[in-house]
This record gives structure tokens, C-alpha cells and sequence, in this order.
């Protein structure tokens, strides 16, 4: 078997990947949504599942039909939701929420494909709705990176979402 | 605190004082007269299927632990070491042999019995009667096919009393297909900085704000027909529908088409085809009025005080008060033993897509339901009323269905039954003194044919 170590990935693979991550934040954070679309692979997974809090010794068997999802996305649920945003009839979004994006904690590495990396990363997303009411999430994230000519597109992310209850009453926002 | 309480809420009318929301003394007299007193929702059995299986819930603001037993019977109890009080378990679920507390050992078995006191001999000298602390079980815990309830007062109703004619409606889900029923996935929970009455009244009888408060989210994913509602709340069918109340304080909107309750799935066709396959098993069950109009159309159904579930769009809900002016919304996915394996991923999916954490159009609510909150604690806010008064006086018997009847899903009527019995329970100092009905009830209509 050839399961010897992957090499890492070249110092401008890392940086263009992370300089991706930066510039999908901030294009979020912009409501620039047909940016950020552009930025994803047409085989996008995009999947946030919900969790439970156990004893590490638990014994329970899985759930029958998995845990659910708060994201379960495709490019095309993508853009409904990107739709309904821009429907003109979110009301919790009009006056926009002040939103800002950290991205941290990246971690470029190679895949067996050439074109692909994996990657972690933190996202902190700082919301500051309504009558000044903040709220801090924090998530962790693992992607997978394709390169396509000369960009960088998001093919698949799986989320960690660092809450049991979210502190929020919508979560009209990508991570 | 009674003569002000007779004062807050006009049902006759249509109205409520914004005391109600803001008013803390108020609210510590429901955790005592509402949740101390009503059969309150702890679990679905198919969420605690084998023995030793446990869910953690709340009844009020306290914390419980519902248990499946050796002998597949549930007890339930307050989740709290009776030594100094700590919280004995810190999990939300799970399957254990024992519970023990993190403080000093103390350790329980599944049916509550203190099984194990670190230095019982040495420290306790062997004094320590170990039968007087155990667990503290709910007073009454009681089944409904397959929903298990709570209730801390002896003198309740029977939980079959107090569910009343809305088991006609419960059935609907609970007893349509012979497999039984199922909450699915996780717990989905989020903080909601309201009062946990708002969210039973906008669930219970508003269709009114469907259309635009969810105009984006209806935009989005409807793809059939609801009563006529539509985005930006431009039209409505009032005959398609019915806003049933009068029941024990549950309440019932249901549309009578048999298929709407899928309107909000952007691809509701292996669902319809389940739906048509079995609809004469259903029709046999339930009678043609169920099994015909009710099974599959949207019906939103309430059960006092904080129980909703919602057959069609497939969503389970309870709110629980997390101290004055905030809950913690605790969501399911729901679903019949009978469905194809790919129907209820279906729908898991679907509930997690339109009611569940980011979902198109439970995340049109909060907002609202926090700003009601809020606008009630001003100084000259907390003076002011708030009204559910539309189609006053406009309701009455419907051959075939239980309950008060007005007609449509857009109507005030099922709101003003709730503030009804939520006054009635507020002002009676124990159960002798709430008073019950089921208005047009199905026992009476029966011996009218008989």
C-alpha cells in the first residue's frame, strides 16, 4: 500500500487557500451571497449535524435515523436560502445585524488528489442584532479545497457548532 | 393577586394586559398554578426504547429525569441529589446503570433507590436510612400512546380527563397507521429571550401571520396550496380550514384537505404517495372525516400549557420557562412507524430545514416573539392591553368535530381559549376550582345519533 506520508501541501497552496477563507469571510460578512456562490463547487456538501451532550462511558445505541442537521445544504438548498435572504421579506434582517467573521486556527493539508486539500479552521462570527444585543459563536470547520483553473472553490465543509443550545433566536447566517 | 389576575385577560373581548409577559410575580404563579399543576409533556417512548435509557426534560424550571425501567415501565424524577442537591445528571440522554452524584458519591439506580453512600459506615456510622433518600419520583406519570406525560399534583384529572376530545386530534398522528408514532433526531434547542406564552399563542390559532411574517420563507419552499394564505398575506380560504378550541384549554387549526400539511416540502411526492397508499387503512381507523380531510393536511395542535405538535410540517415542540422572560425552545422531528425509511428522512430533514435551528421560517419568529416580550416591560408599555380580537363572536358546532369551532386558520379565536384557560388555571387555588369542558363534546354528539 502507498501509506507513507503526504508530503505538505506548497507554500502557495497554503496561502492561497487561507487567503480564500479571509475573502469568503468577508464577503459574508458584505451580504455579498452570489460572491461567496461563486466561491463553492457545483458538488458542494455544506453540513452543520446537531449533537447531544453524553457521558463519555454511554452506552446508547445511534439514532435510527442519525442525529439531524441544522445544515444539510447542496448548491441549490444553498441558494434558496440565499433566495428567501434576498426575498425582501426577512424582516430580522432589515435593518441588517452587524456581522463580522474571525477565521483562525487554519490547517492546510494534503490530500491523495492533487488538486485537493483538506482544511480546518475556527470560525468566531460576532452578531450584533437588534438593539445592540451581541451574540458570540464560535464553530469549527473541516473543508475540502479544489482547485479549478486558477481559484480555490469550497467543495465540501462539515461544521462543529460549540453550543448545546443556540444563543439565538434565528440563525440567518453561513459559517 | 386574584382579583388583578380576573382583571388582566377579557376573553369576551379579546384582550390581554402586557402584564402578563412582564409581570415576575405573575410568572412565579404559573410555575406554581400552570406547570405545578397541569400534566406537563416529558418524553416520546421511541426516545427511550430499552431499560436504563434516560432523557432529560424540565417540568417548569425543574430539572428531571425520565427513565425506562427493567420491566419497560418509565418513572420519572426530579433530577437532584437528595444529600445537598446537586444536579445528578448533566447529560441530556443516554443509558446507564446508575446516576451518581459529582459532589460526595451518592448514587442512585434507574428506579430512584439511593443504592450506594460513600463512607456509609465509617463517616454515617451505619445511621443512615437509606429508604428516606431516594430520588424524588413526579407525583403522576402517564401514557398516551406513546407521548408520557407528568403531572406533580395528586388531585389532577386522569391524563385521558384532561387530554379531553383533543385525543381526537392527537389520534390523528399518534393512532392513524397501526405502526405507532416516533420523534426523530436530536433535540434541537435554542434560548428565546420571550415570554413562553407567546410562542404557544402564535403556534396555537395564528395563521393570520403566516403569510407575512413568513412571506420570505413561503417564497421560498411552497409548493401546494394552504388554505389560499399566501406571501404577503393577500389572500385566504376560510372554508378550507377550521380553528378548533373549547377543549380542556387545547387547542386545534387544522386544514381539511389531506395533503397541505406537506405545502412547505420543496419535493412532497414520496410523501403524497405514502399518504395515498395508505389513506384507506387510515379511513378505517379514524373514520372518512379523519382519515379523509385531517390525516396529511396542516393541523397545528396544542396541548396546555406548552405542548405543540404540528402532523403534515412533522414538528414536536415544547417550551420550557428558563426564569422570567425566557425560554428554552426543545424541537423534534416527527414521524410514523409505518413510513418508508426514506419518507422519514424525508422529513427529518425537511423539519430541520423549515422549523429547526436555521430554519426558513422558525427563524422568522423569535425576533417577533422577544420584541412582544420586551415591549411589555416598558413603564408605560407594562400598562397596556393587547388584543386577540378577530372574528369575535363568530364560532359554533361543525358536525363530526369536537370543540368550539370558528372557521379558517386565520382567526383570533383559538387565542382567546388560551388566555381563557390560562386565566382560569391563575385564579383557581387547586384543581376543584378549574373548570372543565369539552364544549360540543364527541360523547354528547354520539348519544344525540344514538
Amino acid at each position: 500500500m502507498l501509506d507513507r506520508p503526504l508530503s505538505p501541501p506548497p507554500v502557495e497552496v497554503i496561502v492561497a487557500v487561507t487567503q480564500a477563507l479571509h475573502r469568503e469571510a468577508r464577503l459574508l460578512d458584505n451580504e455579498d451571497f452570489e460572491g461567496w456562490l461563486a466561491m463553492l463547487g457545483e458538488d458542494i456538501g455544506y453540513l452543520l449535524e446537531l449533537k447531544s451532550r453524553r457521558f463519555r462511558a454511554d452506552r446508547s445505541k445511534p439514532l435510527p435515523l442519525g442525529p439531524g442537521v441544522i445544515f444539510n445544504e447542496d448548491l441549490g438548498r444553498l441558494r434558496l436560502r440565499i433566495d428567501r435572504l434576498k426575498s425582501g421579506y426577512v424582516w430580522a434582517e432589515d435593518p441588517p445585524n452587524f456581522i463580522r467573521r474571525a477565521v483562525s486556527n487554519v490547517e492546510v493539508l494534503a490530500t491523495r488528489a492533487e488538486n485537493e486539500v483538506q482544511v480546518h479552521s475556527v470560525l468566531v462570527m460576532h452578531r450584533n442584532r437588534i438593539d445592540g444585543t451581541t451574540r458570540l459563536l464560535t464553530a469549527g470547520r473541516t473543508d475540502l479545497w479544489r482547485s479549478e483553473g486558477s481559484a480555490w472553490l469550497l467543495a465540501a465543509r462539515e461544521i462543529v457548532l460549540d453550543h448545546a443550545v443556540l444563543p439565538d433566536s434565528n440563525l440567518n447566517a453561513f459559517f | 393577586m386574584n382579583a388583578n389576575i380576573a382583571d388582566l385577560v377579557d376573553s369576551r373581548t379579546g384582550r390581554q394586559s402586557r402584564a402578563i409577559y412582564s409581570d415576575e410575580a405573575i410568572y412565579r404563579q404559573e410555575l406554581e398554578r400552570i406547570f405545578g399543576r397541569c400534566w406537563l409533556f416529558l418524553v416520546h417512548t421511541s426516545q427511550i426504547p430499552g431499560p436504563g435509557d434516560y432523557f432529560r426534560t424540565f417540568m417548569g424550571e425543574d430539572d428531571i429525569i425520565v427513565i425506562r425501567q427493567k420491566d419497560g415501565s418509565i418513572k420519572a424524577f426530579l433530577n437532584s441529589c437528595t444529600h445537598r442537591g446537586n444536579r445528578i445528571c448533566r447529560a441530556d440522554r443516554g443509558n446507564a446503570r446508575a446516576f451518581t452524584c459529582n459532589y460526595h458519591g451518592w448514587s442512585f439506580s434507574p428506579d430512584g433507590a439511593l443504592a450506594g453512600v460513600p463512607l456509609e459506615n465509617e463517616a454515617y456510622f451505619g445511621e443512615l436510612d437509606r429508604s428516606k433518600f431516594g430520588l424524588v419520583p413526579v407525583t403522576k406519570v402517564a401514557e398516551y400512546k406513546g407521548l408520557i406525560f407528568g403531572c406533580w399534583d395528586a388531585n389532577s384529572p386522569s391524563l385521558e380527563d384532561y387530554l379531553g376530545d383533543a385525543k381526537f386530534f392527537l389520534d390523528v398522528w399518534l393512532d392513524a397507521m397501526p405502526g405507532g408514532s416516533a420523534l426523530l433526531g436530536e433535540t434541537q434547542k435554542m434560548v428565546l429571550g420571550t415570554n413562553w406564552k407567546l410562542p404557544v399563542e402564535n403556534v396555537c390559532g395564528d395563521g393570520y401571520h403566516l403569510g407575512w411574517a413568513h412571506a420570505g420563507a413561503m417564497s421560498a419552499v411552497q409548493t401546494m396550496d394552504l388554505t389560499g394564505l399566501s406571501v404577503g398575506n393577500s389572500g385566504v380560504d376560510l372554508d378550507g380550514g377550521l380553528s378548533v378550541a373549547g377543549m380542556n384549554g387545547h387547542m386545534v387549526l387544522s386544514a381539511l384537505d389531506g395533503v397541505s400539511g406537506y405545502a412547505f416540502y420543496p419535493d412532497p411526492k414520496p410523501i403524497l404517495e405514502y399518504l395515498e397508499a395508505n389513506r384507506q387503512t387510515v379511513i378505517d381507523r379514524l373514520g372518512e372525516v379523519r382519515g379523509k380531510q385531517v390525516w396529511g393536511a396542516q393541523v397545528n395542535i396544542t396541548i396546555f400549557p406548552n405542548l405543540q405538535l404540528l402532523p403534515g410540517l412533522n414538528w414536536f415542540r415544547v417550551y420550557h420557562p428558563k426564569g422570567h422572560g425566557q425560554i428554552e425552545q426543545w424541537t423534534w422531528a416527527m414521524a410514523e412507524n409505518d413510513m418508508p425509511e426514506a419518507v422519514k428522512a424525508q422529513i427529518l430533514e425537511n423539519q430541520c430545514l423549515t422549523f429547526g435551528l436555521a430554519g426558513l421560517f422558525d427563524n422568522d419568529d423569535g425576533d417577533n416573539l422577544t420584541a412582544c416580550t420586551e415591549q411589555s416591560r416598558g413603564w408605560r408599555t407594562a400598562q397596556m392591553d393587547v388584543y386577540t380580537n378577530m372574528a369575535l363572536g363568530r364560532s359554533g358546532k361543525r358536525e363530526g368535530f369536537p370543540g368550539d369551532i370558528a372557521a379558517g386558520l386565520v382567526s383570533e379565536h383559538n387565542q382567546r381559549y388560551f388566555y381563557r384557560r390560562w386565566q382560569e388555571h391563575m385564579m383557581a387555588q387547586n384543581w376543584a376550582e378549574v373548570p372543565t369542558y369539552n364544549i360540543n363534546s364527541l360523547a354528547d354528539q354520539e348519544a344525540e345519533h344514538a
